[in-house]
């Protein structure tokens, strides 16, 4: 086998992920929590790309684009969203955000 | 242009030269994302992060994912996040500002939790099954497989995809025009 | 003659229909003729079925017609039928005669009300409930009347809805006679299921070989019926509050209707009744009770209707004794003629009342002989009729009764006729009270403020009925005229074929009767001259006990009520507000403290509800691993 095998790319892909998820629970902006949560995304990706190589199949590959596009529409939704909080000159924070606090 | 890489053992250092350089440019970038105060940097760091993984992927003979991966995601995807930051003003919160409190302790617990699942369940678990790659031809991972298979098993997921393309864009547009409008109430 | 029963039965119900669906369309005057048509109606069919029966031999007269099969129950079949036989066409001419000079005279009582039409649909559904009792040809038919009557008495009872004691007036004999009603059902259910079947003729033929315990019990059921809807001791407290309805409606309850159903059941039944000899001494002992309790209590009520109510059911006592000694004629005749001097003296008190505008106080009238010449004419036949002296038809029909209760004999004989006697004098007392507070020496104050001199005694739709009934009052009577053997005894004769009487009185028991009868009336009338008319003597104190009813309102009070609301505040108390309304506040108040509890989850914080997500994740992946 040439190269890493795919347990490698999986820890990877986890620790990637993992840096993501950290980025969404850690920080305010919701700019970074877009970009955070394209880390983790990206995590998923790498695994269901290394899981295609490893079994020869090129399903992985075709779930990663999909994933790709699905990941492309959140963004233009989640920017939208932000872009209409700063015309409402609402703050850009997620934690001023809590109308449904109980 | 992975058959070579395949074959020799000289290619396999060479191989795990550049992974280990791609892969600590992911991580490194990765940390950068979540670290940087300023947005902009982080979607900077983004990039970087997305072409290392195209690096990878083009080491797991998925070439049309990297050649996606460098042109739509970094370089659209990332290009209206910059817009956008642009038009906001690059100020964001600091991730460690303020010291340690419940929340940031708990996702910090969270997630290394998470990962160390994800280590032992592959070093305990999966070593043995994962050890042996297939084979696989040269065409695998090609424009022509990956466009074949599209239209053929996975038609209705390549649909779907489209439709949820095309919602996201409207949704878009509707949040765009209808902050407009509130605009103008606000103003007049 | 069947066609023409058919047809006595549904006019009345017709025409409350036809009222009722009209409303607005007849005028209210039109309404009144109306009902007044179709009762007098059934009054004409009723005459047609005795004439087309008298033309036939007295053994061909019972005749039973089936309008179709009505419940079908595994070896149970109730047809829905119709029973013509001589007890039931004297029924019928009672309740369709009486009743229609009652809606008739109604006409003319209830001018002015509001609600005319109202009045008018229940009267003449009254008498289509009272006319199906009689007719039905099966117990569950008379039952079905049974029950229409209470629901009609009820309706009528409270007609003036606005007044609290009429409508807790018709909720007390709604609830009385409801008592009854349950005893009469539940002695029909033994019936069905001990002989499978409820009409008649089957019931009394299988009666026969009943068990001694299942009769008494039947029987006693039927007399439970028969005491409430009779208004006879210990059921009849609901009767003189009934008073509270309109004064037609209070005759036509006494007279025609209603209180005349449970002597009707005890004589239908006779078979039953003879074979359970106790429960037919029962019956005559509670009669003779409530002619002695009516009579002590009518001595010292000042409310004229209250004083005629008491003595319903005081007469009602007489006709429940000879029904219970076995003289089915004597009950039936006094029946009759009981319906038309009652009916006459209510109608009588009616106009009274009405001329003085609603006032009932006999304390507050007299001197109104003068005044109202022919009322009082009228009123005075009644009494007379009522206490029973010659020539008058309480003369020929209390005898008999009198008199079967002396040729029983043995104790409980002896002690009958004695109540009986005495009873008679009491009448005599109570009856002649009330007509000389009211119509003797000079007009009071008050009558002389109240009286209205402009319309007189009454229109004319008032006065003919009264005098109908006067005169029946008067010659009612010469029906029944028969010493022993000698006179002609009409009534005896025709009721003979459906109700073989058990004692018959003879001759010479008859004659020593009518003397002493007669003697006692006069003396009481003499003892009420006395006091009330020449005031000779002053007015003795009322007893206490006596202007309480004999405490029966009270005893029913700590007997039933009390345990009853004491039971329901206990059980409030103890188990409705704990475990009820305190199991749902406390479900309440605990799911509101959890949501308390709860909210503070709800931090509206996006980063939280994303770590709850992550650390989920994390646990959710060790359980996964770990299981597999």
């Amino acid at each position: 086998m040439a190269g890493p095998d795919p347990t490698w790319y999986l820890a990877l892909a986890g620790f990637l992920f993992t840096i993501g998820a950290l980025g969404v629970l850690l920080r305010r902006s919701p700019l970074i929590v877009l970009l955070s949560l394209e880390l983790m995304l990206n995590g998923a990706n790498l695994a269901l790309i290394a899981f295609a190589r490893h079994l020869g199949d090129e399903d992985g590959q075709v779930f990663a684009l999909a994933v790709m596009a699905v990941a492309a529409s959140e963004v233009v939704v989640g920017l939208g969203l932000i872009v209409a909080m700063a015309r409402r000159r609402l703050a850009l924070d997620v934690d001023e955000m809590r109308s449904l606090r109980g | 242009m992975t058959a070579p890489l395949v074959a020799s053992s000289a290619g396999d250092v060479l191989v795990w030269v550049v992974w280990v350089a791609a892969a600590f440019a992911c991580v490194a970038s990765g940390v950068a994302v979540i670290s940087f105060r300023n947005p902009f940097y982080s979607a900077l760091a983004l990039i970087g992060n997305l072409a290392s993984l195209a690096v990878l992927y083009l080491l797991l003979a998925a070439e049309l994912v990297a050649a996606a991966q460098v042109l739509v995601y970094a370089g659209a995807v990332v290009v209206m996040f910059l817009f956008v930051i642009a038009y906001l003003g690059g100020q964001a919160d600091a991730p460690w500002a303020g010291g340690p409190n419940v929340q940031k302790l708990a996702s910090v617990l969270a997630s290394a939790a998470i990962l160390a699942e994800i280590v032992a369940a592959l070093a305990l678990k999966a070593g043995d099954r994962l050890s042996r790659a297939a084979q696989v031809s040269s065409a695998f991972g090609s424009p022509r497989r990956i466009g074949q298979l599209f239209l053929t098993d996975h038609l209705l997921a390549f649909e779907i995809t489209s439709v949820v393309l095309l919602v996201a864009a409207v949704g878009g547009v509707v949040l765009g025009s209808h902050a407009r409008r509130v605009d103008e109430g606000e103003e007049g | 003659m069947i066609a023409a029963a058919w047809v006595a039965l549904f006019l009345p119900l017709a025409a409350a229909v036809a009222v009722a669906v009209a409303g607005q369309a007849i005028s209210r005057r039109a309404a009144g003729w109306l009902a007044t048509a179709a009762v007098a109606g059934s009054f004409v069919a009723s005459l047609i079925v005795l004439a087309e029966m008298l033309s036939r031999s007295a053994s061909e007269r019972s005749q039973t017609s089936v309008a179709w099969s009505w419940l079908t129950a595994g070896q149970l079949n109730i047809d829905l039928s119709i029973l013509v036989d001589p007890l039931s066409v004297l029924m019928m001419l009672v309740v369709s005669g009486v009743g229609a000079l009652i809606v008739g005279y109604s006409i003319g009582y209830m001018d002015g009300d509001d609600e005319e039409r109202r009045f008018f649909a229940y009267m003449a559904f009254f008498v289509f409930s009272m006319l199906l009792l009689v007719q039905g040809g099966n117990l569950l038919l008379l039952l079905a009347g049974w029950g229409l009557v209470g629901l009609s008495s009820y309706l009528l009872i409270g007609f003036w809805h606005h007044r609290p004691a009429a409508v807790a007036a018709a909720k007390k004999a709604f609830v009385m006679n409801a008592f009854g009603d349950a005893t009469f059902a539940l002695s029909l259910f033994l019936l069905i299921q001990k002989t499978g079947a409820l009409d008649y003729a089957s019931v009394f033929t299988q009666a026969a070989r009943l068990s001694d315990t299942v009769l008494t019990l039947v029987a006693l059921g039927l007399l439970g019926g028969a005491v409430a809807k009779s208004a006879q001791l210990p059921l009849h407290t609901w009767l003189p509050d009934a008073m509270e309805g309109p004064t037609p409606v209070s005759a036509l309850i006494h007279a025609a209707t209603m209180v005349t159903a449970g002597v009707y059941l005890l004589v239908r039944t006779h078979p039953l009744l003879e074979l359970a000899p106790e429960v037919q001494d029962t019956a005559a002992a509670l009669g003779t009770a409530t002619v002695l309790a009516a009579g002590l209590v009518a001595l010292v009520q000042t409310d004229i209707k209250r004083v005629i109510a008491y003595s319903t059911m005081s007469q009602i006592g007489y006709m429940f004794l000879a029904a219970g000694l076995g003289a089915y004629a004597g009950a039936m005749f006094h029946l009759m003629t009981h319906a038309f001097f009652k009916a006459l003296m209510f109608l009588a008190a009616g106009v009274v009342i009405h001329a003085l505008a609603g006032e009932q106080d006999m304390r507050r009238m007299g001197g109104l002989a003068r005044l109202l010449p022919k009322t009082c004419a009228a009123f005075l036949v009644g009494s007379l009729a009522l206490v029973g002296l010659p020539p008058f038809a309480g003369f020929f029909s209390k005898d008999p009764v009198v008199a079967a209760a002396l040729a029983r004999g043995g104790y409980l004989g002896d002690a009958l006729f004695s109540a009986a006697l005495a009873g008679v004098f009491l009448t005599g007392l109570y009856a002649f009270r009330m007509v000389f507070l009211v119509f003797s020496g000079e007009p009071s104050p008050f009558v002389r403020e109240r009286l209205h001199h402009d319309h007189g005694e009454g229109p004319r739709v008032m006065l003919g009925p009264v005098g109908a009934l006067a005169l029946l009052s008067v010659a009612g009577g010469w029906l029944q005229a028969r010493y022993g053997e000698h006179g002609w005894g009409a009534v005896s004769t025709w009721l003979q074929p459906v109700a073989e009487p058990v004692v018959e009185a003879t001759a010479g028991q008859e004659i020593v009767v009518s003397v002493l009868g007669a003697a006692s009336g006069l003396a009481g009338l003499a003892v009420a001259w006395w006091i009330y008319g020449a005031r000779r003597a002053p007015a003795p104190r009322p007893l206490p006990a006596l202007e309480r009813k004999l405490f029966f309102d009270e005893a029913y009070d700590a007997l039933f009520y009390w345990p009853a609301a004491a039971t329901a505040r206990a059980l409030y108390a103890a188990v409705e507000e704990p475990l009820v309304a305190g199991s749902i506040e406390g479900i309440s108040a605990g799911v509101r403290r959890l949501g308390q509890a709860t909210r503070a989850l709800q931090t509206g914080l996006v980063r939280t509800y994303a770590l709850v997500i992550a650390a989920s994740l994390a646990v959710l992946t060790v359980v996964l691993v770990a299981v597999r």
